[in-house]
């Protein structure tokens, strides 16, 4: 008994024991359920207490129930893909039928976007209606990035001028950003009538965003349209690259070390050979010819990226164009040599601050002689950026940011009797600051405010901008845009007359937007206003010309696009059709009057088609434009006629010898239709008293290339697709 | 004397048992795998991740099942938050192991995971990523089986596609499987998968 007793005291006071064990592990259960905002339960979502191993899956019903040891305060999170984590701080032993409410993370893919006005090419955005090879692709565009552009909805085909044309508006409206730095001088000069191209090579870009109206408050001077280019960020291996084509030749080089890169491109294009086998309709005494090198550095810091970018290229060509009031023909001649800089870094700050900023620098001479006339200009241009950027929370973020744009332009003409120098500063100074407020994944707003002074004109404007959108349906979305912008005249002007006004533009957009299984479909529509039109009262702008800024106009329409990827296996097509409504008093324009750059209907249809079997991408592009104004002088009016509507369809193929060797042929106008750029009247009536004409033709009706393409890198997989 | 002599054995065993939870935890994590319920076993690796911060096994492993799973995925909404997730740990994976070719591997796979979801739109963009992070593994590991299958089997992919011999990475092949016949893990729970797929794949591949 004794024993016994003895044992029992013994098993008490082991009970005693591993009861107290247990109180300072005790198990308390934690329980509970996860949901939507609108109580649908989530299961397979992660709930645990921070920082132990205490924690479980929610069911199929979205509960949750598990054990834990720990006592007092804890954190308990609650997890699950595309909802922001929830965390709450209190007792265990009050953590028992919990319901916990996920937000949706407003960051994910399906949020709204603000699509109002813009296209955007790279996987870094949410809804890509280009993507960066396209570019390259495009039958139509021969590798540059302008002409990629030119068969989205919105622009205007004048073939002739290959600069963008943005909703009624004309070349000059539309800025060029590279790294959001402004790009003064984008395009390689051209002789009238023979289209330009861009003047960067399109293989230095992965992010092409180009906005045709209701742009952010970031971009300035632009009344129409920005484009916006993001250089490659970091190279991802080594190579040198050949490439041999019908019209010259290229050699590439990038080198990687440690967090440094540098990559080096020359080419030389030279036309004679071509124009040898081929005469247009222009007589060349020296065929276009240009050299371009260019090298971009890049430096990797830790929170940070640097970038170099410099450009050189140097055209000169000779020809004689027919004119109807020139029986010898016009003789032009031209020589550009052009630098273009362009330093930019990126880098991220404490508390979520990043910073950006940048700084180019732009020296442009030209030499033009135009049969006895020498023009002499040198720009020189600089723009200095310097941008902030808080992300407060996923919901709301801000930006702000100011800007310094300084053009020095000067201009020499000379010929036998007449000799002038002109020129002008203009510096503008501008800050801007923006907010995105990302209510629920449906609806989301951009408010911006944009301050720019003219020390030219010593005036201030002030652009208010915003846009807002809303998701209708699981795929689509409805986007409202709104902004004012302004734009100096251009230099044209400017170097004959400093006392002007900044123009102005209001832009009024609606935008619906479907996008579902790699098929895109969107419709918009616009109405622009325009204000502060540079007006003059001769027949071109010279020093003695008397120039004031009371124009106006206004441009209205409806932009339709279509993309699909998906319907058909391995094509790729897509279909874009404008509508344009406008009318403009500006220039020396007697009465209001639709532009000779401007169409009513323009339509544009591209698709790709990879044949697996003979590695070779096919690609077609068709281009139509109904026709565009002119004035003829037997009739009464102003812009009364139309030429014939433009077509033109394009064919290439690329064939992949191997991985690294690409064969690439492309014909433009392969049905050779015969368009009409527009006609030249005589200055003075014949006998009949009627005024003779002259056709205005492309240059060329066809144009063909052959390329090779030989990229050498130690993997022995990277090639140039991507750069035809 | 009994007394202290509980007290000891009750100590030991709650020290025990705490050294043996990441054990513990990570087991339940390759059990619910094995069973099929790979996502129950991401948010238990997930656990294990912010409960062991230094390790970085647990985080390799949350990445791996989301990469798998996206292999699958169609819903490009849900494929990019998942692959941004498989970042995330990736990420913090390398933090915790730095030059560890597994890591790379896994990496590599992330990158092919944006490829057979796009192929035109990221085939071009990543391949060199994707043959640049299957470089630097070997230069790491020479003799990993699990890295010379991953860079065979990607190489053989593209040589096939332009009929060019399969013969010198049929050859990886064969050295990966004879590597997997006597490789030990270098510690509990470091990854051994890859010996059936290089089976597989010369089966498919290499036997004419």
């Amino acid at each position: 008994m004794k024993f016994q007793n003895n044992k029992i005291s013994n098993l008490k006071f082991v009970i005693l024991l591993v009861c107290l064990s247990f109180s300072a592990y005790s198990q308390t259960e934690i329980s509970g359920i996860v949901i939507q905002k609108n109580g649908t339960p989530i299961p397979g979502a992660n709930v645990y207490l921070e920082g132990t191993y205490d924690g479980t899956t929610t069911d199929d019903n979205g509960k949750f129930l598990f054990t834990t040891s720990e006592i007092n305060e804890q954190v308990l999170v609650a997890s699950f893909v595309s909802f922001e984590t929830f965390r709450i701080t209190k007792s265990v032993s009050e953590m028992q039928q919990l319901t916990i409410k996920l937000r949706e993370d407003v960051s994910s893919l399906d949020t709204v976007v603000i699509s109002a006005g813009t296209f955007e090419a790279g996987d870094n955005s949410k809804v890509s209606v280009l993507k960066p090879l396209d570019v390259v692709t495009t039958a139509s565009a021969l590798g540059d990035f302008v002409g990629a552009l030119q068969t989205l909805p919105g622009t205007t085909t004048v073939s002739e001028d290959g600069r963008l044309f943005v909703r009624g508006g004309d070349a000059g409206e539309t800025q060029i950003f590279i790294d959001g730095i402004r790009v003064f001088t984008p395009y390689t000069p051209s002789a009238n009538n023979i289209p330009t191209r861009g003047r960067y090579s399109p293989f230095l870009f992965d992010g092409i965003t180009f906005s045709t109206g209701g742009y952010s408050a970031e971009y300035g001077q632009a009344l129409s349209s920005v484009l916006l280019l993001n250089t490659i960020d970091f190279p991802d291996q080594e190579k040198t690259e050949v490439s041999i084509m019908s019209v010259g030749g290229g050699l590439g080089n990038t080198q990687i070390w440690d967090n440094n890169s540098l990559s080096v491109n020359a080419s030389y294009i030279n036309l004679a050979p071509y124009n040898e086998l081929f005469p247009d309709r222009n007589d060349w005494q020296k065929p276009f010819e240009t050299f371009a090198g260019e090298s971009v550095y890049r430096h990797k810091f830790e929170n940070g990226l640097f970038k170099i970018y410099g450009a050189y290229d140097a055209t000169k060509f000779q020809l004689t164009q027919e004119d109807i009031n020139e029986p010898e023909g016009i003789n032009f001649k031209l020589n550009n040599q052009n630098f273009y800089t362009n330093t930019s870094y990126t880098g991220r700050l404490k508390n979520k601050w990043k910073l950006e900023t940048g700084a180019s620098f732009t020296l442009s001479k030209t030499d033009v002689s135009v049969i006895e006339d020498n023009i002499d200009d040198t720009e020189k241009s600089a723009h200095l950026k310097l941008k902030l950027h808080k992300n407060f929370s996923n919901r709301f973020k801000m930006s702000y940011g100011v800007e310094q744009f300084l053009t020095d332009f000067d201009e020499d003409f000379n010929n036998e009797s007449f000799n002038a120098n002109y020129g002008f500063n203009n510096n503008i100074s501008a800050a801007f600051t923006e907010a995105d407020i990302i209510f629920s994944k449906k609806f989301a707003i951009k408010l911006g405010l944009r301050g720019e002074y003219s020390q030219l004109f010593d005036a201030f404007t002030l652009s208010p901008r915003t846009s807002l959108a809303y998701k209708v349906s699981k795929n689509s979305q409805l986007s409202l845009a709104y902004g004012d912008f302004y734009q100096q005249p251009l230099s044209e002007y400017l170097k004959f007359q400093k006392d002007l006004k900044a123009q102005n533009a209001q832009h009024y957009i609606l935008n619906y937007q479907y996008t579902a299984n790699n098929r895109i479909f969107r419709a918009e529509l616009y109405r622009k206003e325009y204000d502060n039109l540079v007006t003059y009262n001769a027949d071109f702008p010279s020093s003695d010309t008397n120039f004031n800024t009371n124009g106006n106009g206004f441009a209205q329409g409806i932009d339709f696009f279509w993309r699909d990827n998906e319907s058909i296996k391995n094509m790729d097509y897509w279909v874009s059709y404008s509508y344009l409504d406008t009318e403009r008093k500006y220039k020396n324009y007697p009465v209001a009057a639709t532009p000779n750059f401007a169409n009513t209907h323009n339509l544009s249809v591209v698709g790709k088609y990879w044949i697996e079997d003979c590695k070779s991408q096919v690609g077609f592009s068709y281009q139509y434009g109904s026709g565009r104004t002119y004035t003829n002088p037997n009739e009464n009016g102003f812009l009364q006629d139309k030429t014939k509507d433009y077509n033109s369809l394009s064919l290439n193929w690329a064939y992949l010898l191997s991985q690294q060797q690409i064969l690439y042929f492309s014909v433009n106008n392969v049905l050779g239709f015969t368009n009409i750029n527009g006609y030249q009247y005589a200055n003075t009536p014949n006998v009949n008293g009627d005024f003779a004409r002259r056709t205005l033709r492309p240059a060329t009706d066809q144009f063909f290339f052959v390329g090779f393409f030989w990229t050498i890198s130690d993997d022995g997989q990277d090639n140039q697709l991507d750069n035809l | 004397m009994k007394k202290s002599l509980l007290l000891i054995l009750l100590f030991v065993s709650v020290v025990g048992f705490s050294q043996t939870k990441y054990e513990t935890g990570m087991q339940k994590a390759f059990d619910l795998w094995q069973a099929d319920k790979s996502w129950d076993a991401a948010n238990l690796f997930e656990r294990i991740t912010q409960a062991e911060p230094e390790k970085w096994l647990p985080p390799y492993y949350v990445a791996q099942i989301n990469v798998i799973n996206s292999f699958i995925e169609k819903d490009k909404t849900k494929l990019t938050a998942q692959l941004e997730k498989a970042q995330d740990f990736i990420n913090q994976a390398k933090t915790n192991s730095k030059e560890n070719a597994e890591i790379l591997i896994l990496e590599a796979q992330w990158y092919t995971a944006w490829i057979v979801f796009d192929g035109q739109q990221y085939g071009m963009k990543y391949s060199a990523k994707v043959q640049k992070l299957y470089q630097k593994a070997l230069e790491i590991a020479p003799n990993n089986p699990r890295v010379i299958l991953s860079k065979a089997e990607w190489d053989i992919g593209s040589a096939a596609y332009f009929k060019q011999s399969l013969e010198p990475y049929c050859k990886d092949i064969q050295r990966a499987i004879e590597l997997f016949a006597t490789f030990k893990p270098e510690g509990e729970f470091y990854p051994t998968y890859g010996e059936e797929r290089a089976q597989k794949i010369f089966e498919t591949n290499c036997k004419q």
